[in-house]
């Protein structure tokens, strides 16, 4: 069935594949740092100096009653329920940000559990659900 | 309750922008896919109309394609 | 006669664009009301959670119609089928409708719910790379003069363009990113309540009939541009 012509162009469609995937792999394996979109604060932790002072972003929980503001700066505690992270922000914070909600900070580390963001965005989960719903969903807990 | 539909909790702006632009492209696109196809329709019927009479029935006879464009083309005529 | 001669698809391309055309408005109505007015506020996100209802349908659109035409492609290449080639030209431009307004509306989904209007994160990343890689194919699709690799150069940039298509679903699950991992899977339950579910499938389903309207228009124009062509061997 396979006549000589259709094998050559099989042929060429393998070696596509073939080189593509090579060139993948070379560009995730160089790319691996950057792909991470943001780091956790336990990840900051065990990092070596030279993150301090370089730009990086930082995702985690907001820690539950721990968000101080006063008329000039926001301060918070971001959490991955295993470290800590202290940050300072001044600017508006997007409308979904709260406590014990997702955020991802930018900004410069002071030191390892000191940050202090010069962007701040909320990080939401896959669940949609009617108000309603939701109390409900938390009365049973 | 015209006005809370716009408003939509402060966020009008955010939806009704990406439903009309969902829709204006939308349009757009059958626009001109709607425009090119009758273009294309009546070229063929004006190339068909310059062959001969006889040539061009048999034509229609033996191709659906053609009978079918013909058709429409002279519903609109 | 053959099943897949052009005459006896014109005839069902014929009925189905008439089919679409009297059944379209009713559903793009209903699907409206749904998203716009009946389906309840998110209990985070408030109304912006309306957003989804075009969103997530045109991504998903933007993704099965590239790897339709990958497939498509390389099945032309090996094969050489006609109406395979046919297929793949009158999809692709629909493709890349989606893909830029799942992008935009995402974008303006961004900005009151995270904060922003665009992050380099790796599904926003690749989403837009498919979106290039649309534009590539369209591009070499149009422009290439060179008709006798055509199908190769096609075959080409449809393989590397899908090796992106899981890249774009698993980056949510393998990276973190700032976009949020998927509601619905293939198995396994959605974490959408069913009240955002049927708007969602609504809005899904009017903008699938619009894009086998648009589709059924175009495969009916390169049938006819065939025909043209051929008229003086008739």
């Amino acid at each position: 069935m396979l006549t000589k012509k259709i094998k050559t162009r099989l042929l060429f469609l393998l070696s596509v594949i073939f080189i593509t995937l090579l060139f993948l792999t070379f560009i995730y394996l160089s790319l691996k740092k950057n792909i991470l979109y943001f780091k956790t604060p336990s990840e900051i932790f065990i990092v070596d100096e030279i993150m301090i002072n370089s730009k990086i972003r930082v995702g985690g929980m907001v820690k539950k009653d721990s968000i101080q503001q006063n008329n000039k700066e926001i301060k918070f505690v971001l959490t991955d329920y295993k470290k800590e992270l202290i940050v300072v922000y001044n600017g508006a914070v997007p409308n979904l940000f709260s406590e014990e909600r997702g955020a991802v900070v930018e900004g410069k580390l002071n030191d390892k559990s000191y940050l202090i963001a010069d962007r701040i965005l909320a990080k939401h989960d896959e669940n949609y659900m009617p108000p309603e719903m939701k109390k409900i969903l938390e009365n049973a807990k | 309750m015209i006005i809370e539909l716009l408003n939509m909790g402060g966020y009008g702006f955010y939806i009704w922008t990406s439903f009309l632009l969902v829709a204006v492209f939308c349009f757009l696109l059958y626009y001109k896919t709607q425009k090119t196809l009758k273009k294309y329709e009546k070229e063929l019927a004006l190339e068909l109309e310059k062959l001969p009479k006889e040539h061009r029935k048999r034509i229609a006879r033996s191709s659906k394609v053609i009978s079918s464009i013909l058709a429409s083309q002279n519903k609109l005529s | 006669m053959n099943f897949f001669s052009f005459g006896n698809i014109i005839i069902y391309i014929d009925r189905f664009i008439n089919f679409i055309n009297s059944i379209f408005f009713v559903i793009l109505i209903v699907g409206l009301t749904f998203a716009l007015i009946i389906s309840p506020i998110d209990y985070l996100q408030g109304d912006t959670v309306r957003i989804m209802y075009v969103h997530v349908p045109s991504a998903w659109i933007g993704l099965s119609i590239f790897s339709i035409i990958a497939i498509s492609t390389i099945l032309n290449y090996i094969f050489k089928i006609k109406n395979l080639f046919l297929l793949l030209k009158s999809l692709a431009p629909i493709g890349l409708l989606f893909t830029g307004l799942s992008i935009v509306t995402g974008s303006l989904w961004g900005k009151p719910t995270w904060g922003t209007w665009w992050a380099w994160d790796a599904r926003l990343t690749s989403m837009l790379v498919l979106m290039l890689f649309y534009v590539l194919f369209i591009l070499s699709l149009k422009y290439l003069k060179d008709k006798e690799n055509l199908p190769k150069i096609l075959s080409a940039i449809s393989i590397l363009g899908v090796i992106n298509i899981p890249i774009i679903k698993y980056s949510v699950e393998w990276w973190s990113t700032l976009h949020q991992p998927a509601s619905i899977k293939f198995l396994g339950t959605s974490s959408i309540h069913y009240s955002m579910l049927i708007p969602l499938f609504l809005m899904l389903l009017v903008l699938l009939l619009y894009c086998a309207l648009i589709f059924l228009m175009k495969y009916k124009t390169e049938i006819i541009k065939i025909k043209k062509q051929n008229i003086k061997r008739l």
